[in-house]
């Protein structure tokens, strides 16, 4: 297979970036989650 | 939580099997054999590229016929995964380019015009940095996104008339070049599937956007408790 | 008040203001000649060289000089909320923003009308025979120019650093009218000039889609 490592640098890069965009957003939306509860239960108790 | 789940593990099989496909299933291209498969991905990216501006395009227009939130949240989300699969469509142009024809870019019409519709959102994403008010943010960049979008086709059209008058190596042939059925089947599954995850993409971030809405209206919500609390004192000794 | 009136009573306040500073029009002209010069390091100005080079070199320049000169066309209406003031007055939001397009049109057309003789000794390319269908060329190109840069100089005057955003959000937007107003004034440089039907075609059409949308989206662009 003749020039295979740009190939599977090519498929490797692409999912990466997605994985990566994919992984950004959890982690921002896990620590949206966390800030939105602190507030509600502020507001409920406070 | 449940079909979340199934979701992702149905992606995950999909991405799976179109990498198989685009690797083992289609069959050998005569004069760049295995490099020509990253075609697959590459036209792949540029589909849900496209489908990600189209919806981002609708997106805009919504929101200021509508001036509901959510069609914000679709501009910004759908502007967003457009930029990444648009990263994604260059850098497999740059690692086809390299090995079939030993140069790292050509300024092709289709890799300039990719390259330019990148830097136009990206454009957007630091326009809506740079607004700090919610509402003047999604007006403003709805307006730079219809802009970008009536722009698009003008920049394709433009890039392949200076193309026909300054040749230069073609990179993709363009898939009318006589395709083996076997190609053109592993094509549409790979164009599928990547439509798939984009759109899957696309929907956590929309959910993102309206989580950090929903924050913003506690925080509202709380100062605003806050400002009576402190000022009931004062009303006390009225 | 018609659209023409009210367009005409915006364009005559815009006039009058930079009259009375002349500011605008003199660094506009300076920095584009600032780039002619700096562009001349870049190649020897022989006469084949320029005609390669020379029109993308013209248009280079403008595009900068112009995406510079028209960020106050919004920005100074911040100072003292002018637009406001504007935004009360009978007329609609798009006389505004014609007015605007059409003062903007002007001064860089004075600053083009100033440069294009400058380049053509600097760079020794004759105009004699050109000059009308150049002319038409020019307009075309900065019709768009000045349409496209009014409208994101008015998006960038509510957002913070506005002087880069302006340029950031322009320049790539204009690639296709770079493109087509390059090759057009290319055309007219050759040695056989001709005026490229095709290329006038993409800029006219580019001025009509541009206008046209910021006829449809002028309400948003400059509300509150």
């Amino acid at each position: 297979m003749r020039n295979f490592h740009f190939l599977l640098a090519a498929w490797m890069a692409v999912w990466a970036v997605f994985f990566a965009y994919e992984l950004s957003i959890a982690s921002r939306t896990a620590k949206l989650r966390a800030d939105i509860e602190r507030l509600k239960r502020q507001l409920r108790d406070g | 939580m449940k079909a979340r789940a199934a979701i992702t593990v149905a992606a995950a099989g999909l991405i799976f099997f179109a990498g198989y496909a685009a690797l083992f299933i289609a069959p050998d291209e005569a004069t760049m054999h295995e490099i020509q498969r990253v075609f697959y991905f590459h036209i792949s990216l540029w589909t849900g590229m496209y489908t990600a501006l189209g919806l981002a395009f609708v997106g805009n227009v919504a929101w200021l016929v509508t001036r509901q939130p959510k069609w914000d949240w679709l501009g910004v989300s759908a502007v967003e995964v457009g930029v990444v699969c648009c990263t994604g469509g260059l850098i497999t142009g740059v690692l086809w380019g390299k090995p079939a024809w030993g140069i790292w870019w050509t300024w092709d019409a289709r890799l300039t015009t990719c390259f330019i519709l990148w830097l136009l959102y990206i454009s957007y994403l630091i326009l809506r940095g740079l607004i700090e008010e919610p509402p003047r943010r999604a007006t403003l960049s709805a307006v730079f996104g219809i802009f970008a979008f009536l722009d698009a086709p003008l920049v394709y059209v433009s890039n392949r008339l200076w193309r026909t008058q300054h040749p230069a190596p073609v990179l993709f042939g363009g898939p009318d070049a006589g395709l083996d059925p076997r190609m053109v089947r592993v094509m549409l599954f790979c164009m599928v599937t990547v439509v798939i995850v984009t759109l899957i993409v696309l929907v956590d971030r929309y959910r993102l956007e309206g989580m950090r809405h929903e924050l913003d209206e506690l925080q509202l919500a709380a100062e605003a408790r806050e400002f009576r609390l402190n000022s009931a004192p004062f009303k006390e000794s009225l | 008040m018609t659209l023409a009136r009210a367009a005409a009573i915006i364009l005559t306040k815009e006039l009058r203001l930079e009259f009375r500073a002349r500011e605008l029009l003199t660094i506009t002209v300076v920095f584009a000649l600032v780039i002619v010069v700096l562009f001349s390091f870049a190649f020897d100005p022989t006469a084949g060289e320029s005609r390669r080079y020379g029109p993308g070199l013209l248009w280079i320049a403008f595009l900068f000089a112009g995406s510079l000169m028209l960020n106050p066309s919004f920005a100074r209406e911040q100072s003292n909320q002018t637009l406001d003031a504007l935004r009360m007055a009978p007329i609609s939001p798009f006389a505004i923003l014609a007015g605007k397009m059409l003062a903007n049109l002007m001064f860089l057309g004075v600053a083009e009308l100033i440069l294009v003789p400058v380049f053509a000794v600097l760079y020794n390319i004759s105009l004699a025979g050109i000059v009308g269908r150049l002319a038409l060329v020019l307009l075309l190109g900065t019709v768009g120019l000045v349409v496209t840069g009014t409208v994101f100089s008015a998006v960038a005057s509510h957002a913070r650093m506005r002087e880069l955003l302006l340029p950031l959000l322009l320049l790539p937007l204009l690639a296709p009218l770079l493109i087509a107003a390059v090759e057009a004034t290319a055309a007219l440089f050759a040695e056989q000039p001709s005026l490229d039907r095709a290329w006038l075609t993409l800029l006219a059409g580019f001025d009509i889609v541009f206008l046209t949308a910021s006829w449809l989206l002028s309400d948003y662009l400059l509300e509150e």
